[in-house]
């Protein structure tokens, strides 16, 4: 052997990754030399697992033949070489097929090995047994399970973890080992340790063996009570990880059943006095998000507890402490933030903290908690802040006091000051700053006393400003919004000089954005210099800009002003959704080669105000959703994409509520493809889909009410939930609740001819109404012919005649609500205070149910929109008042609520106060609020 | 929330370089549970590191949210050391595990935790860092008990001692079942 090579096995390795092929060579020969050289082979082992986690892969016929040299390495008995050996063939499982013929040889290990490799040979196991072979290691496993070696303990309960997916019932027959091993304490043994170590005993076993126990249990209820009850009483669990992990299941026992939580609130109280800051952070945690939906069952004592445990763990020194609780601080100030208040001094002197993932969360949740008194100070205070971060953290920051510009609409100024400050002296790339100019817009819209301020402000930016998108929305915004406002001149101005200095993309926004000014009524002088302007811009060098120039001129000098209103101006959206479909369908039927056109008009619109409404209500409900499940807006990673992914994974709420409105548009289409409604017209409104049995009924029916012109439709969506039973003929007879005076006159129903194991359908029952508003309630009657099926052919046996049974529904009612769209007004009490007509109602509700409840009920009842943050109710007080906004949706009337709402012991008293243009509307309304 | 309750609480553990390039990584998935992993190619895994890498070299933050994931991580001088771990987990809980991996290179590798260190003793950081986390599952968090159960890589002149060890070893333990099976007999 020359000195070059004998050298190769002597130096450690650092620096480039080896050569792969060589390293196969070397591997080849040097492990199937006799006898093995124990030092060589470890360290070409160590090379192969270098290339392996650096990503390089062997072809299979390599891989096998390397597995199967590794393996002879087991006649060695060298216990150093053993564990780079078992390490292998962990490594190579994933590529070679012929891991299964290590098995003897494992086993043999598992068997005879030393107490330091007997672990090692138990958790390699689980990647080469199978399906067929698990069985074979039942006996190893169980006497490995109960070993004093804690160690050879956990492998083996880690092991038999792994292979619950393949092999259930042989882990279940040691069950009662793995209880065991909860409690018995294992400690490290001390003899056999190489180097100079002082091993602590963790007593981790105890861990391993609870998780493997409760995925052994989870669907016995009985049994995970008394586990729990077994191991939290005494003081059986000594390992944090194990007392953490008893906590989960508790935690998941009372998520499935909450009327559990009682009984365990003693247990929980006491957790949270615990010396392991993780047990008190994971017993908080299920405090407070138990609370978030059922906020009844938990103990305000208990809740006030919890958030002064996490108070005094946000001044432990420990950074992933203090993280752990600033993330459950602000999952709880979405959803109450006076709840937690109290935590105010700690928050700010943790502005100025140095860990900037810190800091940024206190700042976060401090606006969330501000109140009215506080936010200009708050406000002050991150202005300082805000230019010292990273532009990540400054994303969540302007996005924390965008929420803050919604809940706090009189505090328009001082956040209008910071916005614009923080976008003309900011460093920042373009998310920053995009997400400060949507900040802005978002307060353009929703408060429109700031307008004349920020647009002024945003004219003075776009002449400094590198980012085209950001320039293009903003003279989007300034042709919008500029034309109505005191003095449009001033706009036009700034827009020209983009015309004349920029690009042509940002030329041709120019041009849609100046012809949008042609048409203020205010100033007629404006509209011919418009015209000049946009003259001379038909010169311009490029395609786009001249065409838009030449077709806004065209509108503008368009004597008809309806048209050029509607194009210029237009008031109106398409709903994108309906537009897709009708589009698609259009696509599809398409025989004649586009001969006939596309028929716009089926088409839902949306009209500005609508628009607003409905992205108000998606920003509410936004707010509001997370009450219910926690969301992790405040991300420290930063990016705003990743941001939305969280929230969307973890509370669904921008998912649920687009889907409810893909719910809602689909029920539309579906209603419109139907022959029979044709001749009914245009829908004009579509109730929310209200549910008429438990969820978990053998039939899951729910309701969807449709107002037409003269017709309303009700439609019973029908899921079977029986797998063996085909219903045949499924209908609803509806029977007026007060059949006197029934002012409904039923035409006619669609009934499902089949509905088959597990499919939903509906069913449309259609009435004739007069055009004016009619309320009604009907008490529903399902009735349908049950078949059995056949489970071959999936189709009722032959001659079957079936039963003909009924199902009683619950009853549904035609309200006042049903008739009205949410609408979006600025300034409400100005609105409030200019229509006509008032109506007064009292009510008295001897209920026990709590303020929130009574204010969901309302807005779901009215289909109004909350406005100015109502719509939540400060969880300490008795009293709230309630501000509501709609439209008819038949005569597009205003009508405006205020809803006064005091709950005292005897129950909850409701002023509810209305006015609108149409006098029968808002008394029609205001007698169905509840 | 039955998510939670795995014992599959770490998804991935990295030492990265001063580069951002990989030292070492192993990304895991349950054995017998198909396409748990973070990454399905090797490609996204790198990319991912990259993408870490910016964001947290040069910053002591110790623990941070990325890409829905928790990171807990620790800088020395050219190597990064980081733990990814699933957003409900504990974080404390991965910060013991964190602490263990950590603490028990520090342990193993003499002269201090860096590049030329860690690959040079590759084998035994590998052998840590198994005996730490098993796919995915925390193994142990004491350092010390960790460090304890990794070997040196046998020497020449070890390898006899040890031979010869094992050897009376496995004489006794021949002695000890010959023993026993006359007893038995006996009996």
């Amino acid at each position: 052997m020359s000195t070059h090579t004998y050298k190769k096995f002597e130096s450690g390795d650092s620096g480039d990754l080896p050569d792969k092929m060589t390293i196969y060579q070397d591997c080849m020969t040097q492990f199937n030399e006799s006898p093995v050289n124990a030092k060589r082979c470890r360290i070409l082992i160590s090379r192969l697992l270098r290339l392996l986690a650096n990503g390089e892969v062997f072809p299979e016929t390599e891989a096998t033949a390397l597995f199967f040299s590794i393996s002879k390495l087991f006649q060695h008995p060298n216990d150093s070489l053993r564990q780079a050996v078992y390490l292998s063939i962990k490594e190579l499982s994933g590529i070679s097929e012929d891991v299964l013929m290590a098995t003897s040889s494992i086993m043999k290990d598992v068997q005879n090995g030393s107490d330091l490799v007997k672990s090692n040979a138990i958790r390699s196991l689980s990647v080469v047994l199978d399906e067929s072979t698990a069985f074979s290691a039942e006996r190893m496993l169980k006497s490995a399970v109960v070993s004093k070696n804690p160690t050879i303990s956990s492998a083996s309960l880690v092991t038999s973890y792994h292979l619950l997916p393949i092999s259930e019932n042989t882990v279940k027959r040691f069950s009662n080992e793995t209880q065991e091993a909860v409690v018995d304490l294992k400690p490290f043994p001390q003899q056999d340790i190489i180097g100079d170590y002082y091993p602590n005993s963790t007593f981790i076993t105890q861990y391993h063996a609870l998780g493997l126990l409760y995925q052994l249990k989870k669907n016995d209820k009985m049994s995970l009570l008394k586990l729990v009850r077994q191991f939290a009483d005494s003081n059986n669990l000594k390992n944090q990880l194990a007392k953490v992990q008893l906590i989960k299941i508790v935690n998941e026992l009372v998520q499935r059943d909450p009327q559990l939580f009682p009984q365990f609130q003693g247990l929980l109280y006491h957790w949270l006095s615990n010396k392991y800051e993780s047990v008190q952070i994971e017993v908080t945690k299920v405090i407070t998000s138990f609370a978030a939906t059922n906020q009844r069952l938990v103990s305000p004592e208990l809740f006030a507890v919890a958030v002064q445990t996490l108070q005094s763990l946000l001044t432990v020194p420990r950074v992933t402490t203090k993280f752990a609780a600033l993330r459950i601080l602000n999952r709880l100030s979405m959803v109450s933030p006076d709840k937690i208040l109290i935590c105010n001094p700690e928050l700010e002197s943790l502005i100025n903290d140095s860990n900037r993932n810190v800091s940024t969360y206190a700042i976060t949740i401090l606006l969330k908690t501000g109140t009215e008194k506080n936010i200009s100070s708050l406000i002050s205070t991150i202005t300082k802040f805000i230019h010292e971060v990273s532009d990540d953290f400054k994303i969540i920051i302007i996005d924390a006091v965008r929420t803050l510009s919604l809940n706090f609409p009189q505090e328009w100024k001082a956040i209008l000051n910071f916005l614009i400050d923080v976008l003309k002296n900011g460093e920042g790339g373009f998310k920053f700053k995009n997400n400060i100019v949507e900040a802005l817009i978002d307060i353009v819209s929703f408060v429109p006393q700031s307008k004349e301020l920020a647009l002024e402000n945003l004219c003075d930016f776009i002449e400094d400003c590198e980012f085209n998108e950001i320039l293009v929305r903003i003279l989007h915004l300034l042709g919008k919004e500029g034309p109505f406002t005191s003095n449009p001149s001033l706009y036009v101005r700034h827009i020209y000089n983009r015309l004349v200095l920029e690009n042509s993309i940002i030329r041709s926004a120019a041009v849609v954005s100046l012809s949008k000014f042609a048409l203020s009524k205010k100033d007629t002088s404006l509209r011919k210099s418009i015209v000049s302007l946009l003259k001379r811009i038909a010169n311009d060098p490029d395609d786009e800009v001249r065409d838009r120039a030449v077709i806004a001129l065209q509108f503008i000098e368009n004597s008809n002003e309806r048209i050029s209103e509607e194009f210029i101006q237009s008031k109106y959206t398409y709903d994108f959704q309906s537009l897709e479909s009708v589009l698609s369908v259009y696509m599809n039927n398409n025989s004649d080669s586009f001969e006939t056109p596309f028929d716009v008009s089926n088409v839902r619109k949306i009209t500005e105000d609508e628009a607003k409404a409905l992205e108000l209500k998606r920003k509410q409900d936004q707010l509001h959703n997370s009450r219910l499940e926690a969301i992790e807006t405040c991300t420290a990673d930063g990016s705003i994409n990743n941001e939305r992914a969280d929230a969307a994974t973890y509370a669904g709420p921008s998912s649920a509520e687009d889907q409810s409105e893909l719910l809602a548009s689909k029920y539309a289409d579906e209603l419109l493809s139907i022959e029979e409604f044709k001749p009914f017209g245009k829908l004009i409104n579509s109730s929310n889909v209200v549910s008429l049995t438990e969820p978990e009924a053998e039939f899951v029916v729910n309701g969807v009410k449709h107002i037409l012109k003269e017709h309303v439709i009700f439609q019973f969506n029908i899921t079977n939930t029986l797998n063996d039973v085909a219903l045949d003929n499924v209908a609803v007879t509806c029977t007026p609740e007060d059949p006197d005076n029934a002012i409904l006159e039923e035409l006619f129903s669609i009934p499902i001819d089949r509905l088959l194991p597990s499919t939903e359908g509906a069913v449309y029952v259609a009435f004739k109404k007069s055009e004016e508003i009619v309320m009604e309630g009907f008490l529903n009657n399902l009735t349908f012919t049950t078949k059995e099926l056949n489970p071959e052919t999936n189709e009722p046996f032959e001659g079957d005649e079936g039963f003909e049974d009924e199902y009683e529904i619950d009853s549904i009612f035609l309200n006042a609500g049903d008739y009205i769209k949410n609408s979006f007004v600025g300034d409400f009490t100005t609105v409030f205070d200019e229509l006509p007509n008032e109506e007064v109602a009292v009510y008295n509700i001897q209920e026990n149910i709590t303020v929130q409840e009574v204010i969901d009920k309302i807005i779901v009842n009215t289909s109004c929109l909350p406005l100015e943050n109502t719509q939540f109710a400060q969880s300490e007080s008795n009293s709230h008042i309630l501000k509501l906004f709609g439209k008819s949706a038949l005569t597009g009337v205003k009508i405006a609520l205020i809803v006064r709402i005091v709950k005292s012991s005897k129950g909850v008293a409701l002023k509810a106060q209305g006015k609108s243009e149409n006098a029968t509307l808002c008394a029609d309304l205001i007698n169905s609020i509840i | 929330m039955t998510d939670s309750l795995s014992l599959y609480s770490v998804k991935a553990v990295l030492i990265l370089d001063n580069q951002g390039d990989r030292v070492y990584a192993k990304y895991y998935s349950a054995p017998h549970v198909p396409n748990l992993s973070l990454f399905p190619s090797v490609k996204q895994e790198k990319e991912f590191e990259k993408r870490l890498f910016k964001k947290i070299h040069k910053q002591e933050s110790e623990i941070l949210i990325f890409e829905d994931n928790i990171v807990l991580y620790k800088e020395y001088m050219d190597v990064v050391l980081c733990l990814i771990g699933p957003l409900e987990e504990n974080e404390i809980i991965l910060q013991q595990a964190f602490t263990a991996f950590k603490d028990s290179l520090d342990l193993i590798l003499d002269s201090g935790i860096d590049k030329k260190n860690t690959q040079e003793h590759y084998d035994m950081v590998l052998l840590a860092i198994d005996e730490t986390f098993d796919n995915g599952v925390i193994l142990e968090t004491d350092p010390a008990s960790i460090a304890s159960r990794v070997t040196t890589p046998p020497s020449s002149e070890q390898q006899m001692h040890l031979d010869l060890d094992k050897g009376l070893m496995s004489a006794w333990g021949f002695a000890k079942s010959k023993l026993q099976e006359r007893l038995q007999q006996g009996i």
